[in-house]
Order: C-alpha cells, then sequence, then structure tokens
C-alpha cells in the first residue's frame, strides 16, 4: 500500500458529510432490498405450499405476496444509487478495488436482476395459468436474485479489507480463509434478516385469515432466531476489531430482538394481532443499531488506510503537475485541428516518416530498417494508391488507414498530387537510349528481373509471399531517376538488391522497360 | 494507475458498456419518457370521451411497460455504472466527483419519479370516478419528473463531448451547461417521444383491440411519432452543428467502422432508407392504415433503434480520444500524467503491476503496457483485436507508430510510457501478431498466467 494513492480531485463533501449520508442511504436501500428478497423467497415457498398443499383457491397467499415485489424491488434497486454514488465517492480506492478483483461477478448482477426481476413480475400475473412454468421460473428467479447479495457482500468485505487484496489475487480472486467464512455468515445474515423482514411484510400487508398469519408469525421467530445464531458466528470473527461505540450499538439491536420476540410471544399468547407500529419501531430498532456497528468496525478498517492513500495521492499529484500547463498547451492547439483534408492528414498522419518535403526523410525515417519512401518520385494510379491506403504494406512500417473514410483518403490523394504530382505517368527518361540498348536491358528484364516483377510488371507468384513485396509496374511507377537510383543501390531492408554491376545504361534501359509497363 | 485492471475477454470493455447502455436508452427514452407519456394521454382520452378502449388500452399497456421499465430499463440504467466501476473506475469515480451533485440531485429526481410511477400503476383501479383526474395529473406528473432526469444526466453526458471551458476554469457550470446541452436534450425529448409513439403503435397492433378504436388511436400515434420524428431530424442537424469540427470529422468511419470506411454509400443509403420507411408509417398510422402499419411497424422499429444506437455510438466516438475533454485520455490516463509517464515510466508508477508481478519478462511488461493505453477499445484476440492492427507491421514500424498514435489517428490517445517501454511494446505486439506469443484471451493481464501463454 506504500504508494497507492487516491484519485487528485477533490471529494464534493467532507468525509463524515458522505459517511453520514453514506450511513442514512444504505439503511433506507436496505430495508427495500430486505423486503425484496423475504417477498421472493415467501413468494415461492406459499407457492409450493399452495400447490402441492392442496390449496388452490383463487385468492392464494403467494400471489398476494408476488404482487408488491415490483415495488419492493424497484424501490431497492433505487434506494441503492445513493449509497453506490456516496462510497464511490467517500471511499473510492477500497471500494473500486474490490468491485474490479470481483468484475466478473459485479457485472453478473445486472442479468441475474434482469432475468429475476422480469421472471417474477410476469409470471406474478399468471400463476394461475401455467402453475409449472412458473415453478421453475420462480426457482430461476428466486436463485438469480439470491445470487446478488452474496456478490455486493463479498465485494464490502473485500473493500473493508485492503490488508487482504493480494491474498484474494493470489487466490485466483477468490475470498479464502477467514474472509471466506466472514463472507458466507454476512451474507446469511442478510438472508435471515430478509425472512423476518419480509415476513413482517406480508403479515400485516398481504394475509387474509388467522391461519396465514400464524405460518408468517412462523417464519419471523425462525428468523430471528436463525439472526441471533448467525450473529453468534459472526461475532466470534469480529473479536478485536469491534470497539466499545460498536459494542454498545451491537447490544441495542440485541435487545431490540429481544423485545420483538417477546411481542410476539404475547401476541400469539393473547391470540390476539400484532401492532404494526410496534413492529416497525423493533424493526428499526435491530435494523439501525446492527447496521451501525457495521459502520463503525467498516470505518475502523477504512480510517487508517484513506490516511496513507491522502499522503500518497499528494505526491504523485505534485509529481504529475509539474506538466499541466504543457498538456492544456497541447489539448489546445489539437481539438483545433481538423482531419477534414488531405493536407492536414498529411501533417499529422504521414510526415513523420515521409517527410515535411515527402522526399522520405521524415523524423522517424532513422528509426526505420525499410526507409519511408520518397512520395516526391511516386507515379501511380489512383486506384492503386488507395488500395495500399487502405492495405497498408506488409512487412513494412507502412500502416493501414482504414480510419479514415473515402473522402478523407481521396483527399489525401489529391494533395499529393497537387504537390508532387503522383498520379501522372512517368517522366521520360533523362538520356537517350539506342533501340539495341533496350533489347540488351529487355533480355537482363526477362533473365533477372522477371523472378519477382514479371514480364508484365506484375508480381509474381514467388514475389507475392515477400515482405514487403515489390510494388504491381503495370499501375505503379517512380520518377526515372529514382528508378534509376533502386536499381543502382537497391532497396535497402527488402529483398532488391542492387544491381550496380550492370553498365549504366543497361540500368537506363531497365528503367524505360519498366515504366513503360504502364498499362494505366 | 491506481486500480487493477480487467478486460471482458472476445467483446472488449467499450462494447461491454454500449451493448448495455443502448439498451438502457432505448427503455428509458422510449418507454419511460416516450410511452408512458402516450399512455397518460390515452387515459385522459378514455376519460375525456368516457371510453373503455382508451382506458383499457391504456392499462394494459402500461402493464406491459411498467415491467420492462422496472426489470430492464432500470436494472441496466444503473447497469451502466456497474460496468464502468469494474472496466473505467478512475474515469467514472473522476466524473462522480465532478458531477457529484447533479448525479445526487438526479438520483432524488429518479427516485421520485420511480415512486410516482408505482403509485400510479396501483392505484390504477383505487382512483376511480371522481378520483380518476387526480390519477391523470399523478401521470402527467411522472412526465415532469422523468423529463427533469433527463434533464440532469444530458448535462453529463454533453460534458463529454463538448467540455469547452472546464479543463481551464473546472467549474461546475460551464462543464454542465456546454454547447451541446441544449441541443442534445431536445433531441432526446424528441427522440423519446418518437419512439414511445413506434412502442405505442406496436402494442396497439399486437393487442386485441376494436376496430374503431384501433383506427382511431393509430392515427393519433401516428401524429405523435410524425411531428416528434421530423423534429429529431432538426434536432439532430442542431446539435451535430455545435459539435467540434475535430470530432464530427469522424463520424461516418464510427458507424461504417474501418472494415466499410470505403464505402460511405452504405451509410447514406441506410440512412435514407431508414428515414423513408419511418416516415411512410407515419403517413399510414396517419391515415388510420392498420394493415400497412402492421407490414412496416417491425421494420420502423428496428430503424428506430438503429437510430438510437447510431446516435450513441457516434456521440461515444467522436468524442475522440478523451475520456474527460482536457483531463483524461480514454485509456484513463490524464494529460499531463501522460507526459509524465513518457519521462518517468509507466511500469514504474504501477502499483499492481508491480504488487502482483513476479516476473518481469516481456509478456509481463508488454501485456500490462497493452492494457494500460490499449484496452479500453482493443482486445487481444477479440473485437477490435490488436493482432489484426498490427498485423504486417514490421517491429521497427510498430515501435515508430506507437509513438505516433495520437496524431496518426486523432481519436487515438497517445502512448504513455517511456521510450525504452514503447520499444517493449512494440517487440510484444510483433510477436504477439506473428505468433511468436500466444496468449488466450486474458481478463487479466498482469500477471499473464502460465496456462494463458503458448
Amino acid at each position: 500500500m506504500n504508494n497507492l494513492y487516491d484519485i487528485p480531485l477533490e471529494k464534493p463533501l467532507s468525509d463524515e458529510w458522505l459517511n453520514g449520508l453514506l450511513f442514512t442511504f444504505f439503511t433506507l436501500h436496505m430495508v427495500f432490498v430486505l423486503l425484496t428478497i423475504g417477498t421472493a423467497i415467501l413468494s415461492v415457498y406459499y407457492f409450493l405450499d399452495s400447490r402441492w398443499g392442496g390449496k388452490t383457491n383463487e385468492l392464494r397467499l403467494d400471489k398476494r405476496i408476488i404482487r408488491i415485489f415490483m415495488a419492493h424491488k424497484s424501490l431497492a434497486v433505487v434506494l441503492g444509487i445513493a449509497p453506490l454514488l456516496l462510497i464511490q465517492v467517500g471511499h473510492t480506492i477500497p471500494f473500486f478495488t474490490a468491485v474490479n478483483l470481483f468484475a466478473p461477478f459485479w457485472m453478473l448482477i445486472i442479468v441475474l436482476l434482469i432475468v429475476s426481476f422480469i421472471s417474477f413480475d410476469t409470471l406474478g400475473h399468471k400463476i394461475n395459468v401455467h402453475p409449472d412454468r412458473h415453478l421453475i421460473f420462480g426457482i430461476i428467479a428466486l436463485f438469480s436474485l439470491l445470487i446478488v447479495p452474496a456478490i455486493f457482500v463479498a465485494v464490502l468485505v473485500t473493500a473493508e479489507n485492503p490488508d487482504k487484496w493480494l491474498t484474494i489475487i493470489a487466490h485466483g480472486y477468490k475470498l479464502h480463509g477467514s474472509l471466506a467464512y466472514l463472507w458466507l455468515f454476512r451474507y446469511l445474515h442478510v438472508l435471515g434478516a430478509a425472512l423476518v423482514f419480509g415476513a413482517a411484510f406480508h403479515y400485516f400487508f398481504s394475509t387474509k385469515d388467522e391461519t396465514e398469519k400464524k405460518s408468517l408469525l412462523k417464519w419471523m421467530v425462525g428468523g430471528i432466531l436463525l439472526q441471533i445464531f448467525l450473529g453468534i458466528i459472526l461475532y466470534t470473527s469480529l473479536l478485536g476489531k469491534a470497539d466499545s461505540v460498536a459494542n454498545v450499538f451491537l447490544f441495542i439491536g440485541i435487545i431490540g430482538a429481544a423485545l420483538l420476540l417477546w411481542v410476539i410471544y404475547l401476541g400469539m399468547e393473547r391470540r390476539s394481532t400484532l401492532n404494526i407500529w410496534a413492529v416497525l419501531t423493533l424493526l428499526m430498532l435491530i435494523l439501525v443499531p446492527m447496521l451501525l456497528t457495521r459502520q463503525f468496525i467498516q470505518d475502523k478498517n477504512f480510517v487508517p488506510f484513506e490516511k496513507q492513500l491522502q499522503a500518497n495521492t499528494h505526491a504523485y499529484q505534485k509529481a504529475v503537475q509539474a506538466y499541466n500547463q504543457k498538456a492544456l498547451e497541447k489539448y489546445k492547439s489539437e481539438i483545433n485541428v481538423v482531419y477534414d483534408n488531405g493536407e492536414t492528414i498529411y501533417w499529422k498522419s504521414c510526415a513523420f516518416c515521409h517527410g515535411e518535403n515527402m522526399d522520405g526523410k521524415g523524423s522517424e525515417a532513422g528509426n526505420l530498417s525499410i526507409s519511408p519512401e520518397d512520395l516526391t518520385t511516386v507515379r501511380t494510379t489512383r486506384q492503386y494508391l488507395h488500395t495500399i491506403f487502405t492495405g497498408g504494406i506488409s512487412g513494412s512500417a507502412m500502416p493501414y488507414f482504414t480510419v479514415f473514410d473515402k473522402y478523407k483518403l481521396e483527399s489525401l490523394i489529391d494533395y499529393l498530387d497537387k504537390n508532387h504530382h503522383v498520379l501522372s505517368l512517368p517522366e521520360p527518361l533523362p538520356v537517350n537510349i539506342s533501340d539495341s540498348l533496350i533489347k540488351q536491358s529487355q533480355k537482363i528484364y526477362t533473365e533477372t528481373c522477371t523472378q519477382c516483377h514479371g514480364i508484365d510488371g506484375k508480381l509474381t507468384a514467388l514475389s507475392k509471399g515477400f515482405q514487403p513485396p515489390p510494388p504491381d509496374f503495370s499501375v505503379y511507377s517512380l520518377s526515372p531517376e529514382r528508378a534509376f537510383d533502386i536499381i543502382t543501390n537497391g532497396y535497402p531492408g527488402t529483398v532488391m538488391y542492387p544491381f550496380n554491376n550492370l553498365p549504366e545504361d543497361v540500368r537506363w534501359g531497365l528503367v524505360k522497360i519498366i515504366n513503360d509497363k504502364r498499362t494505366k | 494507475m491506481q486500480f487493477p485492471i480487467y478486460e471482458v475477454p472476445y467483446l472488449g470493455n467499450g462494447m461491454t458498456i454500449a451493448l448495455d447502455a443502448v439498451l438502457h436508452v432505448i427503455i428509458s427514452h422510449g418507454l419511460a419518457i416516450g410511452a408512458i407519456t402516450l399512455i397518460v394521454i390515452s387515459e385522459y382520452f378514455g376519460f375525456r370521451k368516457s371510453s373503455n378502449d382508451w382506458e383499457h388500452f391504456a392499462k394494459n399497456f402500461l402493464k406491459f411497460t411498467i415491467i420492462v421499465i422496472t426489470g430492464i430499463g432500470v436494472v441496466t440504467g444503473v447497469g451502466i455504472w456497474l460496468i464502468t466501476s469494474a472496466l473505467a473506475p478512475n474515469g467514472i469515480g473522476s466524473m462522480l466527483r465532478i458531477f457529484f451533485w447533479p448525479w445526487f440531485i438526479e438520483w432524488i429526481v429518479f427516485t421520485l419519479e420511480v415512486v410516482v410511477l408505482l403509485v400510479y400503476y396501483f392505484t390504477w383501479d383505487k382512483w376511480i370516478g371522481e378520483r380518476k383526474k387526480q390519477h391523470i395529473y399523478l401521470g402527467v406528473s411522472y412526465i415532469v419528473l422523468s423529463v427533469s432526469s433527463a434533464f440532469l444526466i444530458t448535462g453529463i453526458l454533453g460534458f463529454m463531448l463538448t467540455s469547452d471551458g472546464w479543463p481551464w476554469d473546472k467549474s461546475f457550470l460551464s462543464a454542465f451547461f456546454n454547447p451541446s446541452f441544449l441541443p442534445q436534450l431536445l433531441l432526446r425529448a424528441a427522440l423519446a417521444f418518437a419512439l414511445g409513439a413506434l412502442f405505442s403503435m406496436a402494442f396497439l397492433l399486437g393487442t386485441h383491440n376494436v376496430n374503431a378504436f384501433r383506427k382511431e388511436a393509430l392515427r393519433l400515434f401516428g401524429k405523435v411519432f410524425f411531428i416528434s420524428f421530423s423534429a429529431m431530424i432538426v434536432f439532430t442537424w442542431w446539435y451535430f452543428s455545435v459539435v467540434p469540427s475535430v470530432f464530427k470529422t469522424h463520424a461516418i468511419m464510427a458507424i461504417l467502422t474501418p472494415g466499410f470506411s470505403q464505402r460511405p454509400e452504405i451509410f447514406y443509403a441506410m440512412n435514407a432508407i431508414g428515414v423513408f420507411i419511418l416516415f411512410l408509417i407515419a403517413l399510414f398510422a396517419i391515415k388510420g392504415s392498420v394493415s400497412f402499419s402492421r407490414i412496416l411497424i417491425v421494420p420502423a422499429l428496428l430503424f428506430c433503434m438503429g437510430f438510437v444506437t447510431e446516435f450513441e455510438r457516434t456521440r461515444e466516438f467522436i468524442r475522440g480520444p478523451y475520456l474527460m475533454p482536457g483531463y483524461m485520455y480514454a485509456n484513463q490516463v490524464l494529460l499531463d500524467e501522460s507526459l509524465f509517464l513518457e519521462k518517468d515510466s509507466m511500469l514504474k508508477n504501477a502499483y499492481w503491476y508491480n504488487t502482483i508481478t513476479d516476473k518481469a519478462d516481456i509478456i509481463n511488461q508488454g501485456s500490462y503496457l497493452f492494457s494500460r493505453n490499449c484496452s479500453a477499445c482493443h482486445t487481444i484476440g477479440g473485437i477490435n483485436s490488436i493482432q489484426n492492427a498490427v498485423k504486417g507491421r514490421s517491429e521497427d514500424g510498430i515501435f515508430v507508430i506507437l509513438g505516433h498514435t495520437h496524431e496518426m489517428v486523432p481519436f487515438m490517445p497517445p502512448f504513455s510510457g517511456t521510450e525504452q517501454e514503447r520499444r517493449i511494446m512494440a517487440r510484444f505486439l510483433y510477436q504477439l501478431a506473428n505468433g511468436r506469443i500466444i496468449i488466450k484471451a486474458p481478463s487479466r493481464f498482469a500477471p499473464i498466467k502460465e496456462d494463458e501463454r503458448k
């Protein structure tokens, strides 16, 4: 962690405010998360119960339960945005790092939620129509939904333990040892709470008679007992981490749970319906202190880590800031350059190799073993240039430029032609050559050059495989001087080697033969 | 960078975000704003004309719409965020700090929007008779909220394209009310109603309805579509007129991709066909021709969604090499940081590379440099594969090109790292393209594990 640093932009609020808001909205979010999960579990359970328990009446409990799923899940998602925003701003490094370590699972959340939501909501409308189909989709939906909190818990457990990040990576991006244990029981603790909240909600809002109420009370009591059991296990894993403040809140939460159990017991004794306000108050009395306990333990891990981060951020920012002015100037000059004309494209995309004068002597020419072509000497067709621009020249540095659309490449060709008439036919030879010399040169061309250049000037079977291949003389030629130069000195870096052993006038003869091969 | 790196194998990071985002835009614009507005209008007609047909249509369409909005629209919206947190943490993290307040206010508006929508849905059968009027007002307040939430998010999106004064003054207002804010907002609104009208037509034509009513409703949706689609064309023109030429000039290539960039006629033809079909369905719908509308509705919807995709793709693509103009490149390297790394070394300053890589060989060094510099857009062996991009180039050619990516291809960021690191990456890419290094679509670039190498 010695040189890990934070994003070098000011936080919009102080850490205290960010944490306070985070806690508030996280609590709100959790209420609806618990209701969503609880509703999902109960709806599937009561579906099974009514399907195989012989209850097939029209107004079944599962149908009434699932109807509200739409509202719960929507609010759970929407209310999750604020804590996500706040934790990403307030605890940027731990949170994003944890997310990244579980990136594939984290992104899978989107798919899981869509599958689950669509299945629950559409099938919720048609429970009686296709019971078997509903069963399959219901189970898939529930299964998808239950994976989501497991991923969130894994991310939070990871974010809270920066010292374990390298261990997680070493174990193939998986939680391991005590962290895995902590994750499992925290996840189960969320499910337990969901049962209690879901059962309480539907006890008041979905049940129609005493039997149904009694059945949901069983879920509530079962849930609370499960929570106590899981809570004890979780607490043992926190020993030493929970300070006195955290312990006080934990204690308040436990008292809340005991009171809730007692209220339910009284209700059962007296056969009276529970009071909604009493239950709601007690549930909040459990949830809020429990989440506060979580928050305090989390902060204890975060504070020293983030202090170190801050110091590192300043150091890195200082090193980088020295370049700020230069970067802005560069940016300002760049955003005014529009690549919509051949001239700009040449200067920006070609000149560093082919040179300011198009003579192939650009600033990078020295770094290339095959020197860039001297464009002032090129005599070719529009079509052939376009082919080179869109395909590059394999085996050389010359890339393809399909990143520019056709109009731009055409305009580049026009620009080259305007400056160095690259689309003309090659000029006549600067020397006079007799017919007999042409015959002599022709013989040499046929015997030697056709290995690679073909009698018609096109590529041969052999030369097609060269890296880079030779040009096609039927559409591409060079000024006579340049062609003579290449025949004499070769083209370094390619198969074309120097033929300076041939008499000078024979070489001029070869130039003529080659340049006469232009059919277009 | 201060974060570890994950890349989606094969699909690539950009495409992953794009798939989710386009789905979200289609639903959030077309259904959440457009369709629900027409549902409220239909409900109003049902009330004013005491028509059961309008009332039934509105209610059934709402049921379908709300399931899709809350099940897919909302989730993919949050999904954009979930994906960027995993794939571009430095980018989204920085955006969140600058736009914390609009995002926070947007969240409040959005929450209200969803609450009102749920109340609107759950009270449909309860607020009847005298209270029907209130129910319609509730629908109207939903529309106001949904447009406000579009207002807030548009400022943030426009910033990424036309940041204008922000890189210099770093003030929130110049970032939010950037030059493309208003045209983009109006364009999105027009798009929402156009798409909403098409979805309404599709639902109308695909469900059981009385003939006379079907014709009447079709005419209404046809008119709405005609007006909003015409507006869409005007606002598109306005929007593109404020986008800086430096970005705009690559629009055709952005849509056609390098594979078809030399056939611009495809671009014009497809757009022309799309516009033609959409005006055609508008005319048939206004005439009340059920059978012709039925034939055209599927291609019309596809073309309209195609236009959405085209617009978003262009918007994302033409902002070029910047994730935040004047501040951060698309590969999450800051503009000034890039100059610093060029002098100092990228690998030396890479916390995660140094902590988890035990072997400084060319595969590890090269793949990490690739991941930081290129993996925002390129993959190894998947979409926009880097092997294909450098195939055929000589090693010294790759080295030279890497030094000029930013000026040579104006929408590519520069290579950040020292000359020595540029040489390492050139060698790595050269060997990769020529099969001397084989890496199986990795999702983590540092270190490349033994079973991912060959």
